[in-house]
Parts: structure tokens; sequence; C-alpha cells
């Protein structure tokens, strides 16, 4: 049985007056069980279901088309036994590649016989068409509406932009099948634009990421078909209790990656905000929640909020966000480490992308602005692999001032790859 | 107040003199010495005795606990599930209501980690008993000494009450002789408790009971149908506030005097305003506790002439609206409803409104001659 616990780091203490209160917490869970497994304790149908849906546009065709098909097959080897699951190629157009367009069920479950004739079919995918994704997501949806799992989870692979279709289509497709399934979005190559990929991956609970080789998508699946099936717990949503009267300014993951979930807000009750945060394995995830209070005299206590940890309606976790109001500046003038560790983080984030977004919009004065705080905050939160990214976009004239200049002639893959990580965060060093 | 005087510590926040070994600054409330304002509260809810919920109205204890703040409900993890305001322990904040006509609440107030302030209170037809001690915050395990004080003095005059073994009776002039008997027998009686809850807490702590013995004021009094009588050793008050519209010699006034600096300096001459903000306003020169010299009541008689309101309270309250006319005016702008309960929860709301940076004890008897006559 999957057990959650929450930690509270924060500065509890508040100045005469002030009235914001940051925390994180520090959320762990242990014994998730495998996906679909013990560790599910929604109740109701278990069990998980995975499909893989591969970009088979004209544009793939050759080397990517190859290594896309050889992943393809590689996570079918992954997929345990028992597994329900699907094939999907996408162009402009999405098809059921198996189990076959002409089969009777729409998802099968994994067993020799099925996997054996899953490769084979996905042996015979070809690239040819544009690229609609709204259309892969669609049929993903319409695929998994038709199975009883409790975990739903979509692996999405693409190497182009999506062309074929209207921005808002797509933007349209992700609200309307935003809590279905979760998805992990992959680009390989270099010209996919990374901004459409995060806005799958985040409202879908998932991860973007660059695969640079194409002849790493397969270990890349590999790795992301063991992960999902290590969530053993299926759904798990972030409550946060705030007072009568007082605000919740934000509510954001800061590690392993920086997620503002202040807008997935649902409404619990009255005081009770609900932040999906999909399916868990044994992990622990930072959240940096900040909740306006009225302020109250000196000496008074006050909860500030409850975070909470809920699966299904039963709170399992719960941290206690607390403000006391102090005279004394000694004991109101330290920053919580955690809170101006992920503080940085997520400033370092905003900074690459806004940074980069500039850049690709001409406006240099900008990125070198943005990117050099970028390196700054790297540097003051000891975000090496964020160092060593941005050093290949920028010469660093003082790191410590932040004072840079934008390279000349960089390659794309190392902009993308800076953007791609750029919300991947360090965790602050506990002593 | 401070029960010991010499080798004073000065306040960093207000200049207050405290005692050696205070915790807190009974002027502000500012946490003293190195290990007082580091952590605090983690050390006093250790140390914070488990007194159950005196409430005579339901006697329950357990159960749903409701928020001071917004009378929402307390929720496990300690808080109001509405507000976000800690929940108080029944010693924290605990009302009595013996008879409709007496009432009081005793509030650990704003800056103060716990509430060594303690109340009292028995009724008995036209009689009552009204006892409020207040504990001296400079010296551990005081809300255990404030709380046994207050109890055995009430015991005490109960019994020289109307349904007890020693009843006071006769003329007015034999009541009050008899009745500043009793009052002394009420505050040695109090003495003997807080030395016996000092002896106990020494013994369990393993410690010696002269080392930082618990020690409180005392302040109580009885209102016997016509008469009223009151007694104390340190600063917590009596006032008695007479209804307007009676004779000019029905004035406002506080029956109690205090064994303070204060008072001293009052009594030597210097301006009340004056004394009482001097920084050494707050140290009593009586109290009960194992180091006290002497434990015997300083008494006071009054016969209303009319209809009005007793007032027993500690320093919390008085500390804000010292002047007998200024608390009257107070008093009689939350006394709109003529219910004492009521009122004295107003009057403690008031008290933490202006900051709450003492305990605050307010117990009120709405006397009316008259009334009580017919009964």
């Amino acid at each position: 049985m999957a057990e959650f616990s929450a930690e509270v780091f924060q500065n509890e203490f508040l100045s005469d007056g002030a009235t914001d209160v940051h925390a994180v917490v520090s959320v762990t869970c242990t014994g998730a069980g495998a996906g679909g497994g013990a560790g599910v304790s929604t109740g109701g149908p278990g069990g998980v279901a995975e499909i893989v849906a591969v970009d088979t546009s004209g544009s793939m065709q050759g080397r990517n088309m190859e290594a896309a098909k050889h992943a393809a097959a590689v996570a079918v080897d992954q997929i345990p036994d028992g597994t329900l699951f699907a094939i999907v190629g996408g162009s402009h157009v999405a098809t059921r590649i198996f189990p076959y367009p002409n089969a009777r069920v729409p998802m099968v479950a994994m067993e020799l016989g099925a996997r054996n004739e899953a490769k084979r079919a996905i042996s015979t995918m070809s690239a040819s068409g544009g690229t609609a994704i709204s259309s892969w997501l669609r049929l993903a949806d319409d695929l998994f509406a038709t199975v009883p799992a409790a975990q739903k989870h979509l692996i999405l692979l693409t190497d182009g932009k999506n062309e074929s279709e209207p921005t808002m289509h797509l933007d349209r497709m992700i609200a309307d099948v935003t809590g279905h399934f979760q998805c992990d979005a992959r680009g390989v190559g270099d010209r996919w634009v990374v901004e459409e990929l995060r806005k799958i991956s985040t409202a879908l609970l998932g991860t973007v990421d660059l695969i640079a080789r194409p002849e790493d998508i397969a270990e890349d699946f590999s790795a992301l078909v063991r992960k999902s099936m290590a969530r053993g717990v299926a759904a798990v949503d972030l409550r946060v209790w705030a007072p009568q009267g007082s605000e919740v300014l934000f509510v954001k993951q800061v590690a392993p990656e920086v997620d503002d979930l202040t807008g997935r807000r649902t409404q619990v009750n009255a005081l009770t905000s609900g932040y999906p945060t999909g399916a868990w394995a044994d992990e622990t995830r930072e959240y940096h929640v900040a909740v306006r209070v009225p302020a109250k005299p000196v000496g008074s206590e006050q909860l500030a909020a409850r975070v909470q940890v809920a699966v299904g309606d039963e709170v399992t976790a719960s941290g206690l966000v607390k403000a006391k109001w102090s005279d004394d500046s000694t004991l109101t003038a330290r920053i919580s480490p955690e809170v101006a560790h992920y503080t940085g983080q997520a400033e370092l984030a905003s900074a690459i992308q806004e940074g980069l977004a500039a850049k690709a919009a001409g406006d240099e004065a900008t990125a070198t602005v943005k990117l050099g705080r970028a390196v700054q905050l790297a540097a003051e939160t000891g975000n090496d692999d964020a160092t060593s990214r941005l050093r290949k976009i920028v010469e660093v004239d003082n790191e410590e001032a932040g004072t840079v200049r934008l390279k000349r002639n960089t390659a794309k893959l190392d902009e993308m790859a800076l953007d791609t990580a750029s919300t991947k965060t360090t965790r602050v060093r506990r002593a | 107040m401070s029960a010991d005087d010499s080798s004073l510590v000065r306040c960093p926040s207000c200049g207050e003199n405290a005692a050696p070994r205070a915790r807190f600054c009974e002027n502000c409330g500012t946490p003293l010495g190195s290990s007082g304002a580091s952590v605090p509260s983690e050390v006093t809810l250790e140390m914070a005795p488990t007194v159950v919920d005196p409430d005579p109205a339901t006697g329950d204890t357990s159960g749903r606990r409701s928020c001071g703040a917004c009378g929402g409900t307390i929720a496990p993890d300690g808080y109001c599930a509405d507000c976000g305001t800690p929940g108080q322990s029944e010693r924290d904040h605990f009302e009595e209501r013996p008879a409709e006509w007496v009432a009081g609440v005793c509030d650990r107030g704003v800056r103060h980690p716990r509430n060594e302030d303690a109340m009292a209170l028995a009724t008995s037809g036209t009689f009552a008993a009204l006892v409020v001690c207040d504990g001296v915050s400079s010296a551990p395990d005081s809300d255990v000494a404030s709380l046994a004080a207050s109890r055995a003095a009430r015991d005490v005059l109960v019994a020289y009450g109307p349904e007890g073994a020693s009843s006071v009776v006769g003329a007015t002039s034999r009541r009050i002789a008899g009745w500043t008997d009793a009052m002394v027998a009420a505050s040695r009686a109090a003495g003997q408790a807080v030395r016996g809850a000092a002896e106990q807490l020494a013994a369990t702590k393993g410690k010696d009971v002269a080392d930082d013995p618990p020690s409180c004021t005392f302040v109580a009094a009885v209102v016997d149908h016509d008469l009223i009588v009151a007694g104390w050793l340190g600063d917590s008050r009596v006032y008695w506030l007479p209804d307007s519209g009676q004779p000019d010699s029905a004035q406002p006034e506080q029956l109690s005097v205090d064994d303070s600096w204060a008072q001293e300096m009052i009594a030597a001459g210097v301006p009340r305003a004056q004394a009482e903000t001097s920084p050494q306003a707050h140290a009593i020169t009586r109290w009960l506790g194992p180091d006290a010299p002497d434990t015997d009541a300083r008494c006071a008689a009054t016969v209303p002439s009319g209809p009005g309101w007793l007032l027993v309270c500690s320093d919390g309250l008085w500390n804000y609206c010292s002047d007998a006319h200024e608390m009257s005016d107070l008093v009689r702008r939350f006394a709109t409803s003529g219910d004492p309960h009521t009122t004295a929860a107003a009057l403690v709301r008031w008290a933490n409104a202006q900051g709450g940076r003492d305990n605050i004890t307010a117990a009120l008897a709405r006397v009316s001659p008259t009334v009580t006559e017919q009964r």
C-alpha cells in the first residue's frame, strides 16, 4: 500500500503587517508498487493502458522513421503482459496501427502473440503526409475511453512542427483531453517546436524532452514505459486549504521540474483547491505554495495553509503552513533556504525560456539580459547542468554579475536542449 | 508583575524592568533572554499542563472544540477548519457562568504563549464569590499555581457562604468583619494551594521548591446580599461600578489597592498615569507563593446604594483601562444586554484588540440590591 508523507519547509515568522506566507512542501510516496497493482487505492477498475503514438508524416522519411519504428518495437517489448495497449501512427490524420484497424477491440492486453503481431504492424509503418497532432490526441483519447484502466499513459513522438492545422485546434484538443490521460512528449531532431510539445506535456501531466539522435529514441521509450509502469498510484491530487479571507497566490511544483499548477485549480470545497498531479511512483516532488492572509497583530499565530495529498477522495498526508507575526527582526528576516532555492530555480526556468524566445524573435538586448540573469541564477542555485547548457549559447563575462554576450552560430539543438531542460531543477541541499 | 525586583533585567523592546530569569516582558510580552527568543513556542508547548475545562454548563471536555475567533470547528490538527486560528486549550481560554448574574472569561491574550491567569466563581442565591489569580510569568508553572490558588480560595469563601459550614450572618458591620476573616482564610488557603502545587511540581521535576517557585496574585470579591467585600494581594483588581443616575456618592471606584511599586509611587504623590507607565510599574510587592512573606489578604468593603457592576479582573484588562471612571464607561459600553457573560467576553475581546499583551481575566457580577431582596 502506497504511503505519502508531507514535510513543510518555511520561515513561519512574519513581520508586523506582512501578509504573504511562502512554504516549500516536500511530498514523498513510498510503497507505490507496480502500475495498476496493489498500490492503487482508488478502488474501481485498476490496470494500466499504454499508447505509443509515432509521427508518420513525410518529414520522418528515412533515418527518423526507421529509428522510431525500432523504438516503438522496443517499447512494445517493455510493456508488461496484461497491460492494455495500442500503437498509433500520426500525420495530418491519425491511424490505429495496432490493434489493426479492422480489429474488433480498440486496445488489447499484452501477451506474446499480441507483442509479435504489434511489432509486425509497426514494421509496416511508412512516412507520408503532414502533421496535425490534435488528431493523434483525439484518437488516443477515443481508444483510452474504451478501457476501464485506472492509469492511462501516452508516449508521443514527433520530429516536426504542428503545421497542418491552426494552433487553435491543438489548444482546444489539449483542453478537451486534459484529465483523461497523461502524456510524455518527445521531439527528435531540431525541426520541432519545444513550446508546442511543452503545451501538451504540461497540460497532460507529463514531460517534454529532446532526443537529439534518432538512435537514442529506443532507449528513451524503454525508460518511459518502465517509468510509467512503476507508477503504482493512479491519480493523486494536491489539495491546498487556505483560511477564510485569504488568497492562494500560486501553487507550483518546483522539483524535479518546475510546473505551475495554479491554473489547474479545481474547487474541492469553499476553502480548499485541488490540483491534479497524475500518477505517482516511489518518488519525491516538491511544491512551492504561497498564500496571502490578512495581517494579524504581533504575537498572533495563524494557520496559512493545509497542504494535503489526496488519493481519490482520501487525504493521505497533510502538511501545515503557519504564520506567526513577530516584531523580532532576527526571526522575520530569515528566508527559508528551500523557499529561496526554488524561487531562484523557478526564476531560472522563466529567464531561460524568455531569453530564448527573445533571441528567436531577434531581440538581442532582451535575450542578453534574460540569459545573463539565467547564468547568474544557475550559479547561485548550483544548477550545474543549466550552467553548462547556457554556456553553449552565451559567452559568460562575469557569472556573478550575470554579464554575458550571445554566441554567434549556435547549434539549434543546443538551444532546444536548453529550452526543454529549463524546467528541470536541482534539489536544495539539506544538511 | 515581577515577584523579585532585585537585579532587574531590562526589556529590549520597551525598557520595562523584568525579573531575572523572566521569559517574557510583563509590559509588552517581548520574549526575554537568548533561550526565550529563539524557540519560545516549542518549549512552552511541552511544558503546558493539561488542565480540564472547568466549564460548569456542560462539564464536557471532549468532542467538538470551537474556534475562539470565528466559532468554527477546531480540526484534529489543532487549527480552526475555517479561519486557521490555533485552537485554544481549555486552560488557554475558559469561561464560567455559575448563575445568570455572575460570569467570567479567562483568556491567554495575544502575546503570552500560555494562560497563567486563573479564575474560580461560585454562587448561591444572592451570594457570589469571584476569585482571580494572575500567575507571575517570570516563574515557570505559575499557570498551575494560579488555578490551584483560585479554586482553593473559592472553596473557602463558599464555606463561609449561606450554604457553607461557617456562614457569615448578622448585621452589616458584623458581616463585614466576618467576610474580612473569610478573605484572609481564603488567601491563606490559596497560598497553601500554591505551595502544595509548587512542591508537587518540584518533586516531579526533581528540583528544589525554592528554585524558581511559582507564584501568583490573588483577588477576590464576595457579594453577600447588600454587601460587597474585596480582598487582595498583588495588582489584580476589584472595581465597583454603580449604574448612572444614582446619587453623587455612588461613583465608580476601585475597591482594591494594588500592592505594587506603582501604587507606592502614587501614595508618595506621583501622578497615577506617570507611575503606571514607569518601567517598574508592574513590580508587585505582595503575592502568593512559597517565597511570599505573608499571605493575608488586605480587605475593603462597600454597601452599594443601587444597582451596578462588580468587576474582578487581572492587569491584562486594566492595563488598557486603569481609571475607575474609564472602566465604568467601558463596561457600560459592552453591557447593553445586561448579561455578565457576554459582557465579560466582550471585555476580553476588547483587551485582545488593544494588543492582548498579557493574559486577560474579567469576572462580572450584576448586583441589583433591590431586585435581590425580592428573591
